[in-house]
This record gives structure tokens, C-alpha cells and sequence, in this order.
């Protein structure tokens, strides 16, 4: 579904990516593991136009996306919850909801779509004409999530979904990623700093260091690997 | 057709009359009050509070900070004037010409600085403004400092030139009612959306799909386009334009109906600009006699004043005040939100949605 190859890209002067390539298929739920200032976000930015990569190619479909605008790739169903959740604080949830719909294919179904948001985040019907700003920040989280599924996303990318939240509400929204995967068929990209709840709930991972992709594997196989422990998990 | 409906037709009903009979009041002040002194004030309201929409469609909705606006609205106004004394215009015609030209100047000096984010935009509004007064200064064909004027002549409405305040207090009313109708369309468009979006997080509206540069290139364009309107109506109505226009002090002005009445409402600077301007020509007429500067520094009391106890601006206060609540249940018989909420679902099932 969605294969990059090579990818190179940076701010400026400053390059970041050196060389990543990695895969997701359809219905699968893919790891991208790093520390801080590994590239993570970068990448996400790369994949996603908000960021033009100097060099390498993001396949998706068969379509060659990476020179397209952001907004061009949304519109092909890649779509983001951004680091840090972003959601628009001072604007209703409703509103908050609507903004995922921005663009014409995603407006027309916005009705529907938003029904199945609804169902799977019940809370957020609740608070629909609240100020987003006044949820709570697992709350926050799942609306960042809902407003994604608005944009009815082929490819979900969820970046650092575990930022600053309880550790069961994590678990909650993974287990929607990881639902939403493997009933519905859409592809999750999960990029993640927590590297053992990332592994319990992906298929594959892969491992970026520095730029460049230092390990890949079945999720199982990473959990287990002498690097992976020594380096990330401390033991 | 069950009461829920009713109820809400009859505040509707309220609202439009009560609307109704404040638009009538401005429409009859002309005929009742003669003095050409309080018919001044009353234009200046309307042409300063158009300018602060303007600056507030930036400002308030997208967030960005504009403290150049005289300078759209001088160049408007010299634009217009221009094209009336070396080309022999139309006043009417003049004021597209001045509205496109001063869009696409915009758009071209800001479209390269909102690739960053930031107060670099303030920064550029701030020396545009200046370089764009400094310009007029140095330029013969701009008539240099000592400005250019509009000719004098009988009344015509072709040639929108008249003795009394009367047409013009007419006309001006119009502009402000018609620039409010706008951005209130702005406001409730996609565009509208977008800009406030961007003005709350530029990264979130750029991962749902949303160019921020583009929609603050439209933003800027639109905001220019009618500070140059404003211009345009400034220029005849004073008939005599100097580079005076566009100072600094100039741009702050356009911005304090906006932040003293709200930046975060489309009718904030309504309210602002009727309540500060005639504030300021009272503390002028009535106090700068005394000591010069005094009025100043009176004005600057009462801003530091609003600021400092009500951000939010007087509509955000009036908003959340008792006064509000009052003239909604008691006066216009607002129902409660639950009956709106209700109506909405009733119409909705209508649709089979």
C-alpha cells in the first residue's frame, strides 16, 4: 500500500532523513521506533508533503506522492494525527470534527462519518458543543483521532499517540488503531517513543537511528532483539 | 408545527425588529440632527470602524497581527485620487481601481513573509507602512508632501461630491453595513474556517489539508481591498489627501475598535469604534484647550483601562455579562439552547439525515 524508498529530507541546510525506506500493507499495523531526535516526526512530515524530501520516492497505491502538497496526499487518504495532538482548543469538538472534512471528498460524507466517530469515541458526542480546549488530554487525543477518521483515512499515521497520557488511555487508543487495522483494513503507521507498547500492538516494526533505518522486523522478533532491549528498553 | 418551532421563530421575529429599529435609529439621525460637527463624528464612526473589520478580518480572525493598515488605506485613497485628477476618472470607478490595485500590492509584498510564521508579519506590516509613506514623500508624482486634493465643484452624485455631511454620513453607513455583511460571509464560508484554524495552530491546519499561506495570502488581499475602499471614501469626503495619512499613529487607530471592542467578534469593531471615536473627539473638543495633550492622555487612560480589566474586549465582557442574558430571555424571549438543539434534530430528520 504504501512503500518509500530512500527517502531524504531535512530543514534547509540541515538534512535529517538519510536514507529510510520502509513498507505498511494493507490491513497491517507498522511500527516506526526512534528516541528523540531520531527523525521520527520528520519522516511523518516527509510522508505526509509538509515537509518536501530531497530525494527518494513515497509509493502509495502505485502513485508517486513525493513531490505532491499536503493537501493532494490527504485527499489520497493518508492522513495524520500530528505530534502533540493539535487540535483546534478554542473551536467546538463539533467544530473540531468538521475541520477533518475540510476538503471536498470527505465534506459530502461527513454525516456518516461522523456517526462512526462517534461510535467508536461515545465521550466526544457528549461534549460536542464544548470548547475542545476543556477536554481532558486523553479526551484531547481521541478527538485528534476522530477528526483523523473524519478524513477517512486509507493510511492512519499516528504520531506519538502516548505523548503525555495515562498509560490505560494509550492502551485505548491503540486498541482502536489496532481494531480499526485489522476490521476495516485501513493501514496504521504508528510512531512511537514507547517502544513496548508500540511492539505489543504492531505487526512490524522498524527502527530508526540517526536518520537511517538501523533494524526492521516482525514485532515479536524486535522485542526480543539484543540491540532493541540494550538500547531502548534499559535491559 | 409544534411550540419548539414557534418559539424559535418568535425570537427570531424579536431579533430582526430589535436589529430593525437600531438600523432605523442611524437612518433618521440625519433627519433630526442638523449640526454638520456631529454628523462628522457619526462618518468618522463608520469609515474607522470599516478599517478596523478590515484589520480584524487579519488581526482578530487569522491572527495576524497587521500594524500597516493606514498604508492600504492611503494608498487606496491616493490611488483613487490619482486616477480622478491625472486621468479624469469616475470617483466610482476610481474606487475599484484603488481596491484591485491595493490587493494585488498586498499580495505580492506579503505572499514571500507569510512563508514564515510568527511576528515577522508585523514586522513587514510595520516597515511597509513606513517605506510606502516615505515613497509618497519622494515621489513627484505622488505630489510629495504637500499631498494632493480632489476638485471642488456642485453636488453630484456621479462625481460623489458634495457640500453637506448628509450624503456622505449615507454613503458611509452603507459601506460599514455592507464590509459587516462580508465578514460576517467570511466568517461563516470555509475560508472563515480556515483562518481560524490557522489562527490557532498553523501545523494542525496544514495536517488537515489546509495551505495556512495561501489563506493568509486571501486574508491579507481581502483586508487590503477594503482599507483601500475606506480610502477611497476618505479621500472624498476630506477632498484632500497628504501622506499625513499613513503614519503609524494612523495604523494603531485602525486597530483599537477592533481589540477595545472585541478582535475575537466580526461586530467587535462596530462597537469599538462607537464607543472610542466619539469618546475621542468629546475629550478633544472638550479638554485640549485646556492643556494640549491632555485629551491624549486622558484617551490612553481609558484604553490601558479596557485592556487591562476586559482582554477580551467589551463584547467579550457583554458576552458573559447579566446585561446579555437580560435582553435575551427578557427582551427578544430567547428560548433555551435545548429548544435550539431540538429544532435543529426536528429539521434534520426532515432531510432524513
Amino acid at each position: 500500500m504504501l512503500k518509500v524508498e530512500g527517502l531524504r529530507a531535512g530543514y534547509g541546510a540541515i538534512n535529517i532523513l538519510w536514507d529510510i525506506s520502509f513498507e505498511v500493507r494493507e490491513g497491517e499495523v507498522v511500527a516506526i521506533l526512534g528516541s528523540n531526535g531520531a527523525g521520527k516526526t520528520t519522516m511523518v512530515r516527509a510522508v505526509t508533503g509538509m515537509v518536501r524530501p530531497s530525494a527518494g520516492s513515497v509509493n502509495f497505491n502505485g502513485e508517486e506522492l513525493a513531490k505532491k502538497s499536503s493537501r493532494y496526499i490527504l485527499d489520497k487518504g493518508i492522513v495524520q494525527v500530528p505530534e502533540g495532538r493539535q487540535i483546534f482548543t478554542e473551536m467546538t469538538v463539533l467544530e473540531n470534527l468538521e475541520m477533518g472534512a475540510f476538503n471536498k471528498p470527505t465534506r459530502e460524507v461527513f454525516a456518516r462519518n461522523l456517526e462512526t466517530a462517534y461510535g467508536r469515541f461515545p465521550k466526544l458526542k457528549e461534549r460536542a458543543k464544548q470548547a475542545a480546549g476543556t477536554l481532558s488530554g486523553g479526551e484531547q487525543q481521541m478527538l485528534a483521532v476522530a477528526r483523523a477518521l473524519i478524513g477517512m483515512p486509507r493510511l492512519l499515521i499516528l504520531d506519538e499517540p502516548s505523548l503525555g497520557l495515562a498509560p490505560n488511555i494509550v492502551d485505548d487508543i491503540l486498541d482502536v488503531a489496532s481494531s480499526m487495522a485489522r476490521n476495516d483494513g485501513i493501514a496504521v503507521l504508528l510512531v512511537e517513543q514507547d517502544i513496548t507498547k508500540a511492539l505489543a500492538c504492531a505487526d512490524r516494526g522498524y527502527v530508526i537511528e540517526n536518520g537511517r533505518i538501523a533494524l526492521q522486523g516482525a514485532a515479536g522478533e524486535l522485542a526480543t532483539n539484543e540491540h532493541v532491549k540494550k538500547a531502548y528498553l534499559g535491559i | 408545527m409544534n411550540n419548539n418551532v414557534k418559539a424559535v421563530r418568535a425570537y427570531r421575529r424579536n431579533l430582526s425588529i430589535a436589529l430593525g429599529l437600531i438600523l432605523l435609529v442611524f437612518v433618521l439621525i440625519p433627519v433630526f440632527v442638523k449640526s454638520p460637527y456631529v454628523l462628522n463624528v457619526f462618518v468618522l464612526i463608520f469609515y474607522m470602524s470599516t478599517l478596523s473589520m478590515a484589520w480584524n478580518l487579519l488581526g482578530g480572525m487569522t491572527g495576524q497581527n497587521s500594524l500597516g493598515h493606514a498604508a492600504y488605506m492611503g494608498l487606496g485613497a491616493y490611488a483613487s485620487c490619482l486616477l480622478i485628477t491625472k486621468a479624469g476618472a469616475n470617483p466610482w470607478l476610481s474606487a475599484i481601481f484603488a481596491m484591485v490595485v491595493v490587493g494585488l500590492v498586498a499580495g505580492v509584498i506579503f505572499y514571500p513573509c507569510f512563508i514564515l510564521r510568527g511576528p515577522y508579519f508585523t514586522l513587514v506590516s510595520i516597515a511597509f507602512g513606513e517605506a510606502m509613506r516615505q515613497f509618497i514623500i519622494n515621489s513627484s508624482f505622488f505630489g510629495r508632501a504637500s499631498g494632493v486634493g480632489l476638485p471642488f465643484g456642485k453636488d453630484s452624485w456621479l462625481d460623489f461630491r458634495f457640500a453637506s455631511k448628509v450624503p456622505y454620513y449615507y454613503v458611509g453607513l452603507v459601506m460599514l453595513l455592507g464590509i459587516y455583511l462580508l465578514m460576517k460571509k467570511i466568517e461563516r464560508s470555509r475560508m472563515g474556517y480556515a483562518l481560524r484554524t490557522i489562527r490557532e495552530d498553523e501545523d494542525a491546519a496544514a495536517a488537515i489539508g489546509i495551505n495556512p499561506t495561501r489563506y493568509k495570502v486571501m486574508a491579507v488581499v481581502v483586508s487590503a481591498m477594503v482599507a483601500a475602499l475606506v480610502g477611497f471614501f476618505y479621500a472624498s469626503y476630506i477632498r484632500y489627501i497628504d501622506p499625513e495619512l499613513m503614519t503609524q499613529a494612523k495604523s494603531t487607530e485602525s486597530v483599537l475598535p477592533a481589540v477595545v471592542g472585541g478582535a475575537a467578534y466580526v461586530e467587535g469593531p462596530l462597537v469599538g469604534g462607537l464607543i472610542m471615536i466619539p469618546l475621542s473627539e468629546f475629550l478633544r473638543a472638550r479638554f485640549s484647550a485646556m492643556l494640549p495633550g491632555i485629551n491624549m492622555l486622558m484617551y490612553a487612560v481609558v484604553l490601558i483601562t479596557v485592556i487591562r480589566f476586559r482582554p477580551t474586549g467589551i463584547l467579550g465582557w457583554y458576552m458573559r455579562s447579566k446585561v446579555k442574558e437580560f435582553i435575551d430571555v427578557k427582551l427578544l424571549k430567547k428560548p433555551p439552547v435545548e429548544v435550539f438543539e431540538a429544532v435543529e434534530l426536528e429539521k434534520n430528520r426532515g432531510k432524513g439525515a
